[in-house]
């Protein structure tokens, strides 16, 4: 080997050690966040009529089977409303374009490799099948409704699937990878997504996960390009990373339920917007040490959150603060529910019992409103 | 474990009830096989020419000449104590192998618990072995049972010359096969190892016999080999109490923390297994015991498999002797105690390792102290002549012309009935004992290629197929391409209908793999075969759901499958047509229906219903019930 190859070869280990040929994917020092499992337990009003989705009969395996429920007016009472004819061992999505109307789609499951998808206009007494979906990803809101009939789904290999209307077939849109690939994705240092939704205008939005701290991962279309479009942390929570836990449309408007760093440095923050832009931040409230085990909203953007260690908070909306909730009642799968303003309630099952409750009275308390047997077909996805 | 679980009980009636009647069968061939032998020898013998006799020494009583065929030749006796001693070994064997919960139950019961302690790489020579006996249970069980009754008859009925150490080979190579692949290399890879479990594997030792019993008759006539032998078991036994006693293995406590220790824990499970009550009351009592007295049983146990290993090591009369009648109580005590019995702690294959190492014990020591004297000539001139043994004794003249006609001349016609007019009873058994292992190898050479697995398992869940005579109701409904397609357009081909959820988490999916897998086993035929299933639910009758299932069972690239949509009340007037159940039920449930599946033959007429409900989905009896179908569906061409 001549003097001026060992020179050169010792550059090329040099600059290798280096890390020169590596493409930098996040900021030096920004740990990769670990993907948060997000409970597809959840709860929404539209138009006065509340919709709750929650597993029932085994903790686990197939002879777990998730729920709708339907409740009509704050007054009323919870129905059972579950698609018919279909298993619902691999959970429930929800999307709802308006009143009485809900899009639902279930999840891959046991030998079911794709997505159903089946939708109500009479508040779940008749289901009528839309074309399946690839197969819905395993977060709540992996399928989003547009007024005009669109729908977005974010499927189990990170794949946007767009249906220009609900009896239209799916077509890919776009992918988290070649999201992460964009300039926006890029700022980002995008490392999954979590949700889609649209806007009240009808603009997709799509949420993740960020490498990058203190940038939340919201990302609109515009001019057939993806922006960054989350909202502007305060300086205090600057240098945490953020996940976008939710991203729903409720009263009108976007609502994204937000992490902000993790461990005992963890909080929650919610955001609404009305073009998917321009956003109003939550106070952080801290949840050092918990996570979220399920999240809900309510028909003028109100958020309710269930935590770890039964512990349950509320946010009425924009300008408001977040309020911590007496102990909640314990079950097997719990769910907080805002029917109406000023209105919570809450869900909880064990076994085949859903038991409904209500916060009543000063100070508040949590009373049992109504109990149903769900007629759980235990064994039915067992195979024999 | 990955191939053990077939989805059947052991005691299954229909694989049962399938085991007996080959069993029987197969028995009457060897019957058959034994009578046409002595019907040939027999007659052969009582041509001029012939030796008129039943022995080579033409003895005028039949039973003397018998026993002067078997036993005239002065074998050593300690290959003799190992060649009848293994025989009658292999035959209990043989018997252990035809119990009704063996062919279902050997896999689960037998190959995976004595695996599962092992490394993932025995496991996984251990999974293929029960996999090939799970996919072919009826089949393989009979062909190892005869195979072993094979064995034990050929060691038996050849007392020497190269008949007899090719039955050892037999036993050597056989041995092998139920020790690898049965027994896990006798769990020696495992955690626990210990002689008084059965380390090494019992089948090592019927192999380690067989290895001995291929050597040459000269070697039998020193006592090296007894030496050798005996040396050889010392070192093994020297190791075992060394690994007996080794701290940390939990043979020294008889309890600890308020668990039993390794061997009350062994000794409290073999009690718990059904059993006659003394022999369980007996083994309550050792476990009792050795909880109670943990250290010093094993003590006594580490004494007694040292000293026996050094006495046996020093190769000294002396010794030797009363430590080898010591060394076989104790086996006995341990066959007791430890292995209850070897086949009534469960599912028991063998005796265990303590008889066979009783044998090799005293094998050894006979080999040792009662070495034969030199050959008589005749005895040596037939050890060096061993192509006149296997069928005969009788030597061929030699012929002129080169190697091929030489083999000509001793194959040809009256070669072999020279051979046969001199053969002895013990040849004539050999042969037969030949045609035995035959009638299992070849079954099981069969159930190694054969790729699907039997129809016998897909029978014991569902039953068998039920014959029907009557024309198919037609319909005419959308296949998955969007096209119209009528069952009556199928006339002139078979027709494997069934009635699939396109939705469904569980059986549909199964179902139509194993449509997919019977039109691959049906090869060419099955271009006159169309697989046709019909939507039942009607909830999700969209073609995009009929494409969307295709798509996820890798159905869309199968030129003959068709699976059929249409509006709900078209859908439901076939469902009336063909008795079949759709029903939805409530709270997240899938749908209700029946899995059933119907062939229709070439005018248009069902001819056979069969159940598929694919039961537990396991790759053994999804085969299985893509072979029922494939089997129904050219039961069907041929009938045609």
């Amino acid at each position: 080997m001549t003097r001026a190859r060992r020179a050169a070869a010792g550059l090329a280990l040099i600059m290798l050690a280096a890390g020169c040929g590596s493409r930098a994917e996040r900021p030096a020092g920004t740990p990769a966040p670990a993907p948060v499992p997000l409970s597809l337990v959840t709860a929404l009003t539209l138009a006065g009529t509340t919709w709750a989705t929650i597993p029932m009969g085994a903790p686990s395996g197939p002879n777990q089977f998730w729920q709708l429920f339907t409740l009509s007016g704050p007054s009323g009472r919870w129905s059972l409303r579950t698609p018919p004819g279909i298993a619902t061992n691999g959970a429930l999505v929800l999307a709802g374009p308006g009143r009485q109307t809900l899009i639902t789609g279930i999840r891959p499951s046991l030998d079911l490799g794709f997505s159903p998808v089946t939708a109500t206009r009479d508040g779940g007494g008749t289901w009528s099948s839309l074309p399946p979906e690839p197969g819905f990803a395993d977060v709540p809101d992996a399928l989003a409704a547009a007024p005009d009939g669109r729908l977005i789904a974010l499927d189990v290999n990170q794949t946007v699937q767009a249906s220009a209307s609900q009896q239209a077939g799916w077509t890919t849109l776009t992918t988290a990878k070649d999201l992460a690939a964009t300039a926006a994705g890029r700022r980002c240092a995008l490392a999954r997504l979590t949700a889609v939704a649209y806007t009240p205008a009808g603009s997709p939005l799509l949420a993740g996960i960020c490498g990058r701290a203190g940038t939340a991962g919201i990302f609109a279309s515009q001019d057939q390009t993806w922006q960054l479009a989350g909202p502007e942390l305060p300086a205090a929570l600057s240098g945490q990373p953020v996940r976008v836990i939710r991203l729903s449309q409720a009263g009108g408007r976007d609502v994204a339920l937000l992490q902000a760093g993790t461990g005992p440095s963890a909080s929650l923050l919610a955001a609404w917007a009305g073009d998917g832009r321009a956003w109003t931040l939550s106070p952080a409230f801290a949840i050092p040490g918990s996570h979220t085990v399920s999240a809900s909203f309510g028909a003028d953007g109100a958020v309710a959150v269930v935590l770890s260690g039964g512990r349950g908070v509320t946010l009425s909306g924009p300008g408001a603060t977040w309020r911590q909730l007496p102990p909640l009642p314990p079950g097997q799968a719990v769910v907080l529910a805002l029917p109406a303003p000023g209105t919570t309630g809450l869900l909880a099952t064990a076994g085949s019992m859903l038991t409904a409750w209500q916060l009543t009275g000063q100070p508040a308390r949590w009373t049992r409103t109504q109990s149903v047997k769900v007629p759980i077909q235990y064994g039915s996805s067992s195979g024999n | 474990m990955p191939g053990m679980n077939n989805g059947l009980d052991p005691d299954d009636p229909t694989v049962v009830a399938a085991s007996r009647a080959a069993l029987l069968h197969q028995g009457l061939i060897v019957l058959l096989i034994f009578a046409v032998l002595s019907v040939a020898w027999v007659s052969v013998r009582g041509q001029p020419g012939g030796s008129r006799g039943w022995g080579r020494e033409g003895s005028a009583h039949p039973l003397a000449r018998v026993r002067a065929g078997l036993w005239a030749y002065g074998e050593p006796a300690g290959r003799q104590v190992l060649r009848i001693g293994f025989g009658l070994l292999w035959l209990a064997d043989a018997v252990l192998l035809a119990q009704p919960g063996m062919a279902a139950g050997l896999p689960s019961q037998v190959i995976g618990p004595s695996a599962v302690t092992s490394p993932a790489w025995v496991q996984h020579v251990a999974g293929w072995a029960g996999n090939t006996w799970s996919y072919q249970p009826v089949e393989v069980s009979s062909a190892a049972l005869w195979i072993e009754a094979g064995i034990g008859l050929w060691l038996l009925a050849a007392p020497r010359g190269t008949s007899s150490r090719l039955a050892g080979l037999a036993s050597l190579t056989w041995g092998l096969v139920v020790w690898v692949f049965g027994e896990s290399f006798g769990q020696i890879f495992a955690p626990g190892l210990s002689w008084l479990s059965g380390a090494p594997g019992a089948a090592l030792l019927y192999a380690v016999a067989g290895a001995l019993l291929v050597l040459p008759d000269r070697a039998w006539r020193t006592p090296r080999l007894g030496r050798a032998l005996l040396g050889g078991l010392g070192v093994f036994l020297i190791g075992m109490a060394v690994l007996q006693a080794w701290p940390g293995r939990g043979f020294w406590q008889g309890a600890s923390a308020g668990q039993p220790g390794t061997l009350a824990a062994l000794a409290q499970t073999l009690a718990g297994t059904p059993q006659p009550h003394a022999l369980s009351a007996l083994l309550s009592g050792f476990a009792s015991l050795v909880r109670a007295h943990g250290f010093a049983v094993n003590l006594v146990t580490v004494i007694v498999l040292a000293a026996t290993g050094l006495a046996f090591l020093s190769a000294r009369r002396r010794v030797t002797g009363p430590a080898v009648t010591a060394f076989i109580g104790v086996c006995l005590l341990a066959w007791v105690l430890t292995e209850d019995l070897g086949f009534l702690g469960g599912l028991g294959a063998d005796p265990g390792s303590m008889i066979p190492m009783t044998l090799l014990a005293g094998g050894g020591y006979l080999a040792l102290t009662r070495v034969p004297a030199a050959p008589a000539p005749d005895e040596a001139l037939a050890e060096e002549a061993p192509a006149a043994e296997i069928g005969t004794d009788a030597i061929p003249e030699p012929v002129a012309g080169g190697l091929r006609d030489r083999w000509r001349e001793r194959l040809g016609p009256a070669a072999l009935h020279r051979s046969l007019t001199a053969a002895t009873f013990g040849a004539m058994m050999s042969l037969g004992a030949i045609g035995v292992i035959l009638l299992g190898a070849v079954p099981m050479a069969a159930a190694q290629v054969t790729p699907a697995a039997s129809v016998i398992l897909a029978q014991s869940m569902d039953g068998a197929a039920n014959a029907m005579d009557a024309p198919a109701p037609d319909f005419t409904l959308t296949d998955q391409h969007g096209r119209q397609m009528s069952l009556a357009g199928l006339h002139g081909k078979v027709v494997l209908l069934t009635f699939l959820d396109p939705v469904c988490v569980t059986d549909c999916p199964l179902i139509a793999q194993e449509f997919r897998a019977a039109g691959q086993l049906l090869g060419a035929r099955s271009r006159q075969v169309e697989l046709v299933a019909v939507n039942i639910n009607p909830l999700y009758s969209q073609l995009a759901y009929i494409r969307a299932f295709d798509h996820a069972e890798r159905l869309d690239t199968v030129p003959n499958w068709h699976f059929l949509t249409s509006n709900p009340a078209r859908l439901r007037q076939v469902y009336r047509a063909y008795g079949v159940a759709s029903q939805t039920l409530p709270a997240g449930a899938m749908l209700g229906h029946s899995d059933i599946a119907f062939v229709v033959d070439q005018r248009g007429h069902l001819v056979q219903e069969l159940n598929v409900d694919p039961g537990p989905g396991t790759a053994i009896t999804k085969s299985s019930f893509a072979a029922e179908l494939a089997d129904a569906a050219s039961q069907t061409l041929r009938s045609a």
